[in-house]
């Protein structure tokens, strides 16, 4: 797993990334009710906000890490928003994107680093 | 600022904010968890960020009643009364709790973001009454316990509490010092509340606490004390009401009793926004967006979060025109239009 400086991670899988936010980041956010994913098709570059979690405190933007095209999204967040508090890093993951540039996650951080510095 | 209760909240795992220059839990677990435990069960809440002033003398009463849009004069004795507090110019210097202990003796329970304004403006309007004003900002704190298990978990402690009707209060014993126990709250639950000395809220906060836990006590923090009154339509000083926002442009338009002269009455007559209750179609719509109805902005959100109880997202919305019952408005939810419903108040149905 990798992470960004602003709290969202990736699981490499072939040339498919799964995203989500970090377990840090929900805990920073409080109880989420509502998210926003992006379509599925969308082509988006590294940096591009692709979806927006609302928690009961404050909206959030969640960045994509990576350029390419979005394959899948979580839909089951439609409904249970609150997965994302239960499950950040595992079940709670956002979307999936078939990317363009593997060479973009040499930027990222890596988990021990990311996890030393965001600890809840 | 800390409250008594401050090491407490930090023991308990609350996450503290700043509230008004007050060092307070906005939760220790979660919002929608406490949310729900004051529905279902208990809540216990430290609310000593509020302020006590004591209005006695010959002229109290009717001074108040100057003071209030709601009627004082005359009300029988330990009743609690809910009242917004007005400028000449009409807006809102605070929205308050008036204990009425008989025609000479009363307290007022301000904000916690109003106290030394509301104090001041009670001081400056005192003269040509013969009144005394004194602040017990210090030396008292308050706790609320809130929730469908409230008589239950207090009843052993205080067993007069069963005969307290709503919006009444009396004075009781602990530990053989006077406390006063109200019939009173934030939240539209069966609850009490308790204004006692900073050393006995200690006490009774653990004691609650402790022996709140079979009946599924939880610590409440900020964060669900304005889901919990933002479900019910319960005004919010700084949203609702403010100085720009009159009474009765206002929730709280209904504490107006239109036939005494009250401070700012003339001013308010003709109120030329109102609010109404939303309920709102995706996302969550927040303080200060933009309201829309057919293409022009008529007006903005005061307050807006989720609903735990509907699972919707509810929000209070300040405007010019007039609206009807299922009447549709749009928010402007960062770059999007979203639908919104204008709804009953209050948004969940009033228990019993």
């Amino acid at each position: 797993m990798k992470f960004t400086k602003t709290h969202e991670w990736i699981k490499k899988e072939g040339d498919i990334a799964i995203v989500g936010v970090s377990h840090y980041a929900q805990d920073q956010l409080g109880d989420i009710v509502y998210v926003e994913l992006p379509k599925v098709d969308k082509s988006i570059k590294a940096g591009d906000e692709v979806a927006v979690l609302e928690s009961t405190k404050a909206a959030a933007d969640v960045y994509s890490p990576l350029s390419g095209t979005i394959i899948e999204v979580n839909s089951i967040l439609n409904q249970n928003a609150e997965l994302i508090n239960r499950s950040a890093e595992n079940e709670g993951w956002i979307f999936k994107i078939r990317f363009d540039n593997e060479k973009e996650m040499d930027e990222m951080m890596e988990e021990l680093d990311y996890k030393k510095k965001n600890s809840v | 600022m800390k409250t008594i209760l401050y090491d407490r909240h930090l023991e308990l795992g609350a996450k503290i904010v700043d509230f008004a220059g007050w060092q307070m839990p906005i939760h220790y677990t979660s919002v929608i968890k406490e949310h729900l435990a004051v529905r279902n069960a208990v809540g216990l809440f430290d609310v000593s960020h509020m302020g006590i002033i004591d209005v006695t003398g010959i002229d109290a009463g009717a001074f108040l009643d100057y003071l209030s849009t709601n009627q004082i004069l005359g009300k029988e004795k330990h009743t609690a009364i809910y009242t917004v507090l007005p400028l000449e110019t009409g807006g809102t210097v605070d929205d308050v709790i008036v204990y009425c202990e008989d025609e000479q003796h009363y307290f007022v329970v301000v904000n916690a973001s109003n106290r030394e304004k509301s104090l001041n403006h009670l001081k400056k309007h005192a003269a040509g009454f013969k009144v005394k004003i004194q602040d017990r900002f210090l030396e008292d704190g308050i706790l609320a316990i809130q929730g469908p298990n409230a008589l239950k978990l207090i009843s052993p402690l205080f067993l007069e509490a069963k005969n307290l009707k709503k919006m009444h209060f009396m004075q009781v014993l602990y530990h053989g010092q006077k406390i006063i126990l109200s019939r009173t709250g934030y939240t539209g639950e069966l609850g009490f509340e308790i204004y006692a000395k900073n050393a006995l809220i200690l006490e009774l906060f653990d004691w609650l606490l402790n022996e709140g836990k079979p009946f599924g006590i939880l610590p409440i923090g900020l964060g669900a004390r304005d889901t919990l009154r933002l479900e019910k339509g319960y005004s919010l000083y700084g949203h609702e009401l403010s100085e720009s926002i009159m009474a009765s442009m206002s929730l709280s338009a209904w504490t107006i009793k239109w036939q005494r002269d009250f401070i700012g009455k003339q001013a308010m007559v003709l109120p030329h926004q109102q609010q109404y209750g939303v309920i709102i179609e995706k996302g969550i719509a927040r303080e200060n967006y933009d309201v829309y109805k057919n293409g022009h902005i008529i007006g903005h959100v005061t307050s807006g979060n989720y609903s735990p109880i509907l699972q919707k997202a509810i929000a209070v919305i300040l405007v010019d025109d007039k609206l009807n019952i299922n009447d549709t408005v749009e928010i402007k939810i960062r770059d999007q239009l979203v639908l919104a419903v204008v709804t009953k108040l209050p948004f969940i149905p009033e228990k019993k």
